[in-house]
C-alpha cells in the first residue's frame, strides 16, 4: 500500500515542481518528459542542471535548456565543463570541482551546422562553367 | 564503326541500301536488274549484281568483321579482316572487295574462316601496342571488340630479339586531331575520307609492308572543315580527339540525341554528357541531312558552352554598371519599362541560335503588347513576295536532292564553309553522278572542280536572259539546281538578286522538262533559327528596327551587332536574353540568362524546312532557364499571360501558326515558285555592280561565326592554326 502512496505522492511532487498542471503540460510538450530532481547548477546561458539518483545511471543527470532557446535546443548548447559532468566523466559538478580557467580558453559556442553561420570549406576545383563578367564602366 | 552496326543492319534489312556510294547512281527510274542468288551459311539471299560478298552477308544477317571497309568510302581491301571461305575457292577471299557471283556459297563461320580471322588478328596485334588502358578509343575500339569476338585467345608473339614492337612517330596535324601513330593498323580509312569526302589530298602513306606509315608527308595541318570525322572513322585509337583526350570513357557518358545549330543544316548529333557537362559531340546518322558526317565547328565548339556563360540575371544600376541580381529584380525592371511604353515603341531582334519555341513565345507576347516589330538578325529581301512564300527562303530541293541534280549553279555562296556537310554532298554527287557545278561569285576552293562564271551581277543577268555561254549547259540540264547564298541576299540589292535568280530558276524549270516535283530555286541559309523565324512571321533583317527606333529593344540571342545602341534613342532600354555574354549582352540594360541548344528541348528548322528537335542533355548553368519559360514568366508579370504553361501547349500553338514546325523530321515541300516570280516583278531595285563575295572565304573564317564558337578556346586555336597554315611553306 505504501508503495502506491509513494507513487501518488511523487506524481503530485513532479506536477508541483514543474509548475502545476499547465506548467507540466507545457514541459511535457517541450521536452516529452516530466522529472523531479535537485538543481545542481545553472550555466552562463541559463541552462539548468539537475540530478536525481533515484533514476538509473544515464538518466540521473539532465539538463533543462534555457527557455531562450525555445524549441531549438541542442546538445552543443551545453558548455564543456557541464558536458563533463552530464556525461559522467566527473563525479563532481563544475560548481563544486571548479575547473581552472585559462586565458586561452575560448568562450563556448554552439554548433552552427545547418545555420547560415555554418562553416563551408571553399572549393579548390575550377568551376565547370565560366560565367561572363560584364565589362567595368569607366 | 562497330557501334553503328545494328543501325546498318536495320538499313540493309529495309531493302539492301548498303550499296557502295560508287554504285549509288541517280535514282531515276531504271529497269530492276536481275537479282543474283547467293548462299550465306546455306541461307539463300537474293542481291543485286555488283554487290560485294560482305554486303550479301549483311543482307543475310551475318556481320563480317572489318577494319578498312566503310560503306561511304571506296573499297580498299587491305586489312584482310573480312576474309571468308567461299566454296570452290582455294583461298579465303576478302569479302569487302569480292563481287557476288551466281550461286556463290559463302561460309562465314567455317574453320577456314575462323583460322584466317585469327591469323589476321594476330598479325595486327603483333604490331599494335598494348596500351588500351591509356587509349582514348578504349571501350569503342573496333580492334578491341573484334579481337574479343574473332581473335585467338593466345598470342604467339615473343620479342625474341628484344627489338620492341613497331613504333611510329606521332604526327601533328592541327589542334583538333591527336595522333598516336603506333596504334595505326593501316586501314587507310582516314586517307580515303580525306581524298573522297573532304576533298583534301593531305593524307597518304609512305613506305610499305611493316614500314608503312600514314601521315601528311610533311608536317602540316590537316586543313579541312570536316577533319573531325576521321576520328570516328579510325577503327583504333590512332586518331583521337585532342580536346576530348583523357576526359571520359564511353561507358561513363550518357548519350542524348540532338540537333546541331552551328549552321543551318541541322546536322543530327549525339551529345555525350557526364556529370552535367557536355563531354563531346558525335554525329548521328541521318541519310537525308548529314549522312554520318559533321563539321568541325559542330563537333568541337562544345567547349564554348562552358565559357562566357550568362548564369545570373543582370540589371544596370545607377552608375550604368551591370550587376548580378535575382530573377524578380530583373523582371520588375523590365515590367516597369515595358509597361510605360506603347506597343509600337517596342522592337525585338532574334539571333541565329534561337529555338522555335522561344521565337513563338516572344512573338506571341509582344504581339499581345501591340508590337509588330519582330525581326531576325539575319536579313533577307522582304520586297515582292519576300518571306511570305516559304519557297523563297528554303533549300527547296533538299540536301539529299543534290544527288539527283545534274547541273548545279551556286550564286554568291561558299557552301564549303557555310554548310560543310552540304558541300560534302555536292562533292559526292560531283564524283559519283557527274554533277556539273558552276559558281557565280568570288572564286573559292570548294574541294571540287567548277565552272567559274565570274563574280559580278552582270553575269547573273546574262544567265537569266540566256545570253551567257554557260546558259546552254544550264538549259540542257535535266535536273538543274540553283543555290543562292543567304549572305548574297543581304546586300542592298538583295531583292533584285533574288528576283533575278528566281526568274532564272523558273525559266530553267520549264526548259529542263523536269517533273513538277523537282525544285530548282534554293536558298542556303547560314543560321539555324532563320527558317523557323521566317515561318513564324518574323521580319527578316533589322531595317524595321532602324527605322522605327523603338524605346525598348528585346534581343533574343542577337549577338551579331546588327543593331547598335547608336541606332536607338538615347534613353532606349535594351533587354538581352541569351546564353552567352557577347555583343548583345554588352549593350543590354537587363540580361536574362537563357539556355544553349544542349540545355533545352527545342525545335529548329533547317535550311530545307525540316523541323528537328534538340533534346536537353545538361541543365542550364546557374540561374539560367529555358528561353520560352522566361518569356512565359515575363508575360505573367506584364499581365498578358501567354496561354501555355507546358511545352506541349506551346508546341500546339506552334502547330497553329505553321504545321511544318511540329512535323518533326519531315521536310515539307514548298510551292508557289511562279507566284513568287510574279510578285517580285513589282519590285524596282536594280542590281548593283559590286562583286558577289561570300563572307567566309578561307578556312580561318569558318571556325568562329556565332556566340558559342566565339567563346570556344578550341575554335580560337583552330583559327590560329589555320592562319598560320596559310603562310606555311607546304
Amino acid at each position: 500500500m505504501a508503495r502506491y502512496i509513494e507513487k501518488v505522492t511523487r506524481f503530485y511532487k513532479i506536477i508541483k515542481e514543474n509548475g502545476g498542471i499547465m506548467g507540466s503540460v507545457r514541459q511535457l510538450f517541450w521536452t516529452d518528459e516530466l522529472k523531479t530532481g535537485t538543481l545542481v547548477g545553472v550555466d552562463e546561458d541559463g541552462n539548468k542542471y539537475y540530478q536525481n539518483n533515484m533514476y538509473f545511471m544515464g538518466r540521473s543527470r539532465w539538463v533543462q535548456y534555457s527557455p531562450k532557446y525555445g524549441f531549438d535546443y541542442d546538445g552543443s548548447q551545453v558548455p564543456p565543463e557541464w558536458h563533463r559532468w552530464l556525461s559522467y566523466i566527473s563525479d563532481e559538478p563544475p560548481t563544486v570541482a571548479k575547473l581552472p580557467k585559462r586565458p586561452w580558453m575560448a568562450k563556448h559556442t554552439e554548433n552552427p551546422s545547418g545555420t547560415p553561420d555554418e562553416y563551408v570549406p571553399y572549393s579548390t576545383t575550377r568551376p565547370k562553367i565560366e560565367a561572363w563578367q560584364p565589362p567595368v564602366q569607366k | 564503326m562497330l557501334r553503328l552496326w545494328p543501325l546498318r543492319q536495320a538499313v540493309s534489312a529495309a531493302g539492301l541500301r548498303l550499296m557502295p556510294v560508287a554504285c549509288n547512281k541517280s535514282t531515276a527510274a531504271q529497269p530492276a536488274p536481275e537479282l543474283v542468288e547467293v548462299f550465306v551459311n546455306d541461307k539463300q539471299v537474293f542481291v543485286e549484281p555488283g554487290t560485294t560478298v560482305l554486303q550479301a552477308c549483311a543482307a543475310a544477317g551475318v556481320e563480317i568483321p572489318r577494319f578498312c571497309y566503310h560503306d561511304r568510302l571506296s573499297i580498299a581491301g587491305n586489312c584482310r579482316m573480312c576474309l571468308v571461305e567461299v566454296e570452290r575457292s582455294p583461298k579465303p577471299v576478302a569479302s569487302c572487295a569480292m563481287p557476288v557471283m551466281k550461286g556463290m556459297k559463302v561460309k562465314t563461320d567455317s574453320p577456314m574462316t575462323k583460322k584466317a580471322r585469327e591469323g589476321v588478328m594476330e598479325f595486327l596485334l603483333m604490331n599494335h601496342p598494348l596500351d588500351c588502358p591509356i587509349c582514348d578509343q578504349g571501350g569503342e575500339c573496333d580492334l578491341q571488340d573484334q579481337s574479343m569476338n574473332f581473335g585467338s585467345d593466345r598470342s604467339r608473339f615473343t620479342d625474341n630479339a628484344f627489338a620492341g614492337k613497331r613504333a611510329v612517330e606521332d604526327k601533328n596535324v592541327g589542334p583538333l586531331i591527336k595522333t598516336i601513330m603506333t596504334r595505326c593498323i593501316h586501314c587507310t580509312r582516314c586517307i580515303r575520307f580525306a581524298s573522297e569526302v573532304a576533298g583534301v589530298e593531305d593524307l597518304g602513306t609512305t613506305g610499305r609492308g611493316n614500314e608503312m606509315q600514314v601521315g601528311t608527308y610533311v608536317e602540316k595541318m590537316f586543313k579541312s572543315e570536316l577533319s573531325g570525322n576521321i576520328i570516328d572513322l579510325c577503327p583504333v585509337g590512332a586518331l583521337t580527339s585532342k580536346p576530348y583526350a583523357f576526359t571520359t570513357r564511353p561507358w561513363e557518358t550518357r548519350k542524348i540525341e540532338s540537333i546541331d545549330v552551328m549552321d543551318a543544316l541541322g546536322s543530327n548529333i549525339v551529345v555525350s554528357m557526364r556529370t552535367n557537362e557536355v563531354m563531346r559531340i558525335l554525329p548521328r546518322m541521318n541519310e537525308e541531312v548529314n549522312e554520318e558526317w559533321i563539321s568541325d565547328k559542330t563537333r568541337f565548339a562544345y567547349d564554348g558552352l562552358k565559357r562566357q556563360r550568362l548564369t545570373t540575371p543582370f540589371v544596370k544600376n545607377q552608375d550604368g554598371q551591370l550587376v548580378q541580381c535575382d530573377w524578380e529584380t530583373a523582371f520588375m525592371a523590365i515590367v516597369q519599362r515595358l509597361g510605360s511604353v506603347e506597343g509600337n515603341q517596342i522592337g525585338a531582334v532574334a539571333g541565329g541560335l534561337v529555338d522555335a519555341e522561344a521565337l513563338t513565345a516572344l512573338k506571341d507576347l509582344l504581339n499581345r503588347l501591340g508590337c509588330e516589330n519582330l525581326c531576325t538578325e539575319e536579313s533577307f529581301p522582304m520586297d515582292g513576295a519576300g518571306t511570305d512564300l516559304r519557297s523563297n527562303y528554303l533549300l527547296n530541293s533538299t540536301i539529299a536532292g543534290v544527288e539527283e541534280a545534274d547541273v548545279l549553279l551556286l550564286v554568291g555562296t561558299n557552301p564549303r564553309f557555310e554548310a560543310p556537310v552540304f558541300n560534302a554532298r555536292i562533292r559526292k554527287s560531283w564524283i559519283h553522278n557527274d554533277l556539273r557545278v558552276a559558281l557565280l561569285g568570288a572564286p573559292v576552293d570548294l574541294t571540287y572542280e567548277y565552272d567559274h562564271l565570274g563574280d559580278s551581277t552582270a553575269e547573273l543577268q546574262e544567265l537569266a536572259s540566256g545570253s551567257h555561254p554557260f546558259s546552254k549547259v544550264l538549259q540542257s540540264a535535266k535536273r538543274p539546281m540553283v543555290v543562292v547564298g543567304s549572305s548574297a541576299l543581304q546586300r542592298s540589292d538583295g531583292a533584285a538578286l533574288l528576283s533575278t535568280v528566281s526568274t532564272l530558276a523558273n525559266g530553267l524549270h520549264t526548259k529542263s522538262g523536269a517533273d513538277k516535283e523537282w525544285r530548282v530555286l534554293n536558298v542556303l541559309q547560314r543560321v539555324a533559327s532563320q527558317a523557323a523565324a521566317l515561318d513564324l512571321g518574323y521580319k527578316a533583317g533589322v531595317s524595321a528596327i532602324l527605322e522605327t527606333k523603338p524605346q525598348v529593344l528585346y534581343l533574343l540571342g542577337a549577338d551579331e551587332g546588327a543593331v547598335d545602341r547608336e541606332d536607338l534613342p538615347e534613353d532606349a532600354f535594351i533587354i538581352y536574353q541569351g546564353h552567352h555574354g557577347d555583343l548583345g549582352a554588352q549593350m543590354a540594360d537587363v540580361i536574362l540568362p537563357g539556355a544553349a541548344y544542349t540545355e533545352k528541348d527545342g525545335t529548329y528548322v533547317n535550311t530545307e524546312g525540316r523541323a528537328q528537335l534538340t533534346r536537353q542533355a545538361v541543365t542550364p548553368p546557374g540561374m539560367a532557364r529555358n528561353d520560352w519559360k522566361i518569356i512565359r514568366a515575363l508575360s505573367e508579370l506584364l499581365g498578358t499571360t501567354l496561354p501555355f504553361d507546358k511545352l506541349q501547349g506551346l508546341r500546339q500553338r506552334m502547330g497553329e501558326i505553321s504545321p511544318t514546325l511540329v512535323r518533326v523530321g519531315r521536310a515539307e515541300q514548298a510551292n508557289f515558285f511562279q507566284q513568287a516570280v510574279k510578285a517580285e516583278k513589282s519590285g524596282g531595285v536594280v542590281l548593283s555592280k559590286d562583286p558577289l563575295i561570300p563572307p567566309q572565304q578561307t578556312l580561318k573564317d569558318f571556325y568562329m561565326t556565332d556566340s558559342i564558337s566565339r567563346a570556344s578556346p578550341t575554335m580560337a586555336k583552330c583559327v590560329q592554326a589555320a592562319t598560320e597554315a596559310e603562310t606555311a611553306k607546304y
